[in-house]
């Protein structure tokens, strides 16, 4: 890997990570002994990043501000299901986010995969080995390293999709691109996300 | 080999920005393939990330302000999914919206050898979401898509343009895809079709049966 490109990584990188293992310890401490303080970290550093996710994806501001408050509401109520092996907990509170935003604007809930269900394929090596899990900080750490080394306008087509507009005419709007360039912008990002985390694992 | 999403969907259900159809089709096929259900944890996991991104805007409660209102506020459960009729090679994502199951359904005829049964609510031109089960040998008109069209293979198999579709497979077309699918299994193929738009049908058949498939 070019040198420069990992030097200028490297210091927001560790300042990321640094970040993400504090909101995953508040989570876990939220979550075992209804710690107000970690609550009050984790409140302070996300609950206005959530409401501007909310109003970028095109609620109003009244509606985002009431939303957030029940999303946080919900994190101090259900932090006991945050599993730190399966998820980071930037990654848990965003699944909550959305499907917060999906069941406001429909009346019914978003149907996902059921892990109950017989049908269920699992990755045996992937999902059911201890060894795989352990690493999830390890892959959390990878892939904001991935994130941080896509070029300016990748990052920016995928930051603009998770958290702007409803579909990738709108974003090929915003940035006046046509679509077809959104889209393989996104692939590439996706792509070479995908690679880095794998080259990492088997190194 | 087993067929996947493409990144860009995956993307976009991580988003939360495609129809509930979809979502639901979406889940039948991350029931089955682990790779994909991998790609969509990645997908998750980057949103997450790109929180950190996002300037933090201002929020009229506090902390405290949260604490205190779990203290009167009701638990607000997750919304309820519908029951359905749970039965072997059927996810649940989709058993759950089955009043019975897929042999004793009501199925329409639209042709010989054609059967579908309407899932969606939505009117026709936000796209449709219904079962198909077409006999062995039959072929659908051409017909091209003006956004996006999801299958999910419950059983049976066809082929079209692309190659050839299994059950537990997707087919993950966007606007430029223009198809011809014919089943070439023993049994029915039958599957979960999700648009969000309606279909341009070629030909003259095609035109005369559209109104009665209604994809």
């Amino acid at each position: 890997m070019d040198a420069t490109l990992l030097r200028k990584a490297k210091g927001p990188d560790e300042a990321a990570q640094a970040l993400n293992k504090r909101m995953r310890d508040n989570l876990v401490a939220i979550g075992k002994n209804r710690d107000e303080k970690a609550f009050s970290d984790f409140y302070n550093h996300f609950a206005g990043r959530v409401k501007s996710f909310l109003i970028g994806k095109g609620l109003v501001e009244a509606v985002a501000d009431e939303l957030s408050q029940e999303i946080m509401l919900t994190v101090w109520r259900r932090a006991e299901s945050y599993n730190p092996l399966k998820a980071a907990a930037s990654t848990w509170l965003f699944t909550i986010a959305r499907n917060r935003r999906i069941d406001y604007l429909r009346a019914n809930a978003r149907i996902e995969v059921d892990l109950d269900d017989e049908m269920l394929e699992l990755d045996v090596d992937k999902e059911k080995t201890q060894e795989a899990q352990v690493d999830l900080s390890q892959q959390s750490a990878q892939l904001e390293q991935a994130l941080l080394k896509l070029p300016q306008e990748q990052r920016q087509v995928m930051h603009l999709s998770f958290f702007r507009g409803q579909s990738h005419g709108a974003i090929a709007q915003w940035l006046d691109l046509p679509i077809g360039t959104v889209k393989s912008r996104i692939r590439l990002a996706m792509q070479s996300i995908r690679t880095d985390i794998l080259s990492a694992e088997n190194e | 080999m087993m067929r996947h999403l493409t990144d860009e969907t995956l993307q976009d259900y991580a988003c939360g920005v495609l129809n509930a159809s979809m979502e639901t089709l979406i889940a039948c096929h991350l029931t089955v393939c682990p790779t994909c259900r991998q790609n969509a944890l990645l997908a998750d996991a980057i949103g997450g990330l790109s929180f950190n991104d996002e300037p933090a805007v201002e929020i009229t409660a506090t902390a405290a302000d949260i604490l205190a209102l779990d203290k009167t506020a009701p638990i607000n459960a997750p919304g309820a999914l519908p029951t359905g009729v749970f039965q072997p090679g059927v996810p649940r994502p989709l058993a759950r919206l089955l009043p019975t199951t897929l042999e004793t359904l009501p199925w329409k005829s639209f042709g010989p050898g054609l059967k579908q049964y309407n899932l969606g609510t939505q009117p026709r031109k936000e796209g449709a979401f219904k079962l198909l089960s077409l006999d062995p040998g039959s072929r659908m008109s051409k017909h091209t898509h003006e956004h996006r069209e999801l299958t999910y293979i419950i059983s049976g198999s066809y082929s079209d343009e692309m190659g050839k579709f299994r059950a537990g497979d997707i087919s993950d077309l966007s606007g430029e895809h223009n198809h011809r699918p014919h089943v070439d299994s023993d049994v029915p193929c039958i599957s979960l079709i999700a648009t969000d738009a309606p279909v341009k049908f070629e030909g003259l058949f095609g035109k005369i049966v559209q109104p009665f498939v209604g994809i």
